[in-house]
């Protein structure tokens, strides 16, 4: 028996891959152009729980940072220039903590003076101190009102 | 003069692009993974510090423009876009709102470093009074030449 050979014709299957190039730039301009590389970092500090009691407050039993307009410091009364915060409001801190390291800092800053002013003395204050385990442990940052009816309990006019 | 007319032979220019679509898709994941929505777009001088902590994604944000700009408060509670408010009071109100609903939440204040503590103070003082637990304060990396 004669066996015919035919020559299948072949089919040529292939997907249109033409437009995938067009469609992939458009996503990507679209992420390039609505993605945001947004900061998500920053300085954190906790508020305290709230209780109805009222501290004692003493103001020798902490240690006063009063931020000025301009950048300077009052510091527990002293003034210290701003370029010498870097250099010395460390020092200070620690050499007072080694006394009582239960001594809390109180931040507190006029309100002429900038954000950036307040900020770049807690960033100081934040940064880890590298001596013998000794740290700040409560940084407290109070607001006007606050400072204003401490003062009305401590019977002190402004 | 006689002209020779040699039939040129085709040479076949073309450029690989086989990988482009590798290159395209490793973009297009990139964008995927670190695409961040924007939920408040005022332009801010971000003050620079050494210490930066993570902050959590969809914390409720309270922007403060620059003084050119008005010093201009805008809140957003970290999932709809910004809205603009005007009073002490409205801050109260909005941080009290977003307390009541997660005790948890976390606030970021977004201020120009310019801005006059006076401000930032009054928004710290409404978060205070509205319960909020912890504050971020957003910063940007301080360099050695900054």
């Amino acid at each position: 028996m004669g066996v015919i050979n035919i020559k299948k014709r072949e089919i040529e299957s292939e997907i249109f891959t033409g437009s995938m190039a067009d469609i992939s730039f458009l996503l990507i301009i679209y992420f390039m152009v609505t993605s945001v590389f947004s900061a998500t970092r920053g300085l954190d500090f906790a508020l305290p729980e709230d209780n109805n009691e009222t501290p004692e407050i003493k103001q020798e039993d902490s240690i006063d940072v009063f931020v000025q307009p301009g950048g300077d410091l009052q510091l527990d009364g002293n003034p210290m220039a701003k370029e010498q915060i870097a250099d010395k409001l460390l020092p200070y801190i620690m050499e007072t903590l080694r006394e009582n390291p239960k001594k809390p800092v109180i931040l507190r800053t006029d309100p002429d003076a900038t954000y950036g002013n307040m900020i770049y003395v807690f960033d100081i204050l934040r940064t880890p101190i590298e001596d013998g385990g000794i740290k700040i442990e409560t940084i407290s940052i109070p607001t006007q009102r606050e400072i204003s009816n401490i003062w009305t309990m401590l019977g002190v006019a402004q | 003069m006689a002209v020779i007319r040699g039939r040129q032979k085709k040479s076949g220019g073309e450029i690989f692009t086989a990988s482009m679509a590798d290159i395209v898709f490793l973009l297009i994941v990139f964008f995927v993974l670190t695409y961040n929505t924007e939920v408040d777009r005022t332009q801010v001088d971000l003050p620079e510090t050494w210490v930066r902590k993570n902050i959590p994604k969809k914390a409720a944000v309270i922007s403060i423009s620059s003084p050119d700009q008005g010093e201009v408060v805008r809140v957003s509670t970290g999932e709809e876009m910004s809205l603009p408010v005007s009073t002490n009071e409205e801050v109260i109100t909005f941080a009290s709102t977003v307390v009541a609903q997660d005790p948890a939440k976390e606030f970021i204040i977004k201020a120009d470093a310019d801005v006059h503590y006076q401000k930032v103070d009054a928004v710290l003082d409404a978060l205070k009074q509205s319960k909020v637990k912890v504050i971020f304060l957003l910063s940007d990396q301080k360099t050695v030449d900054g």
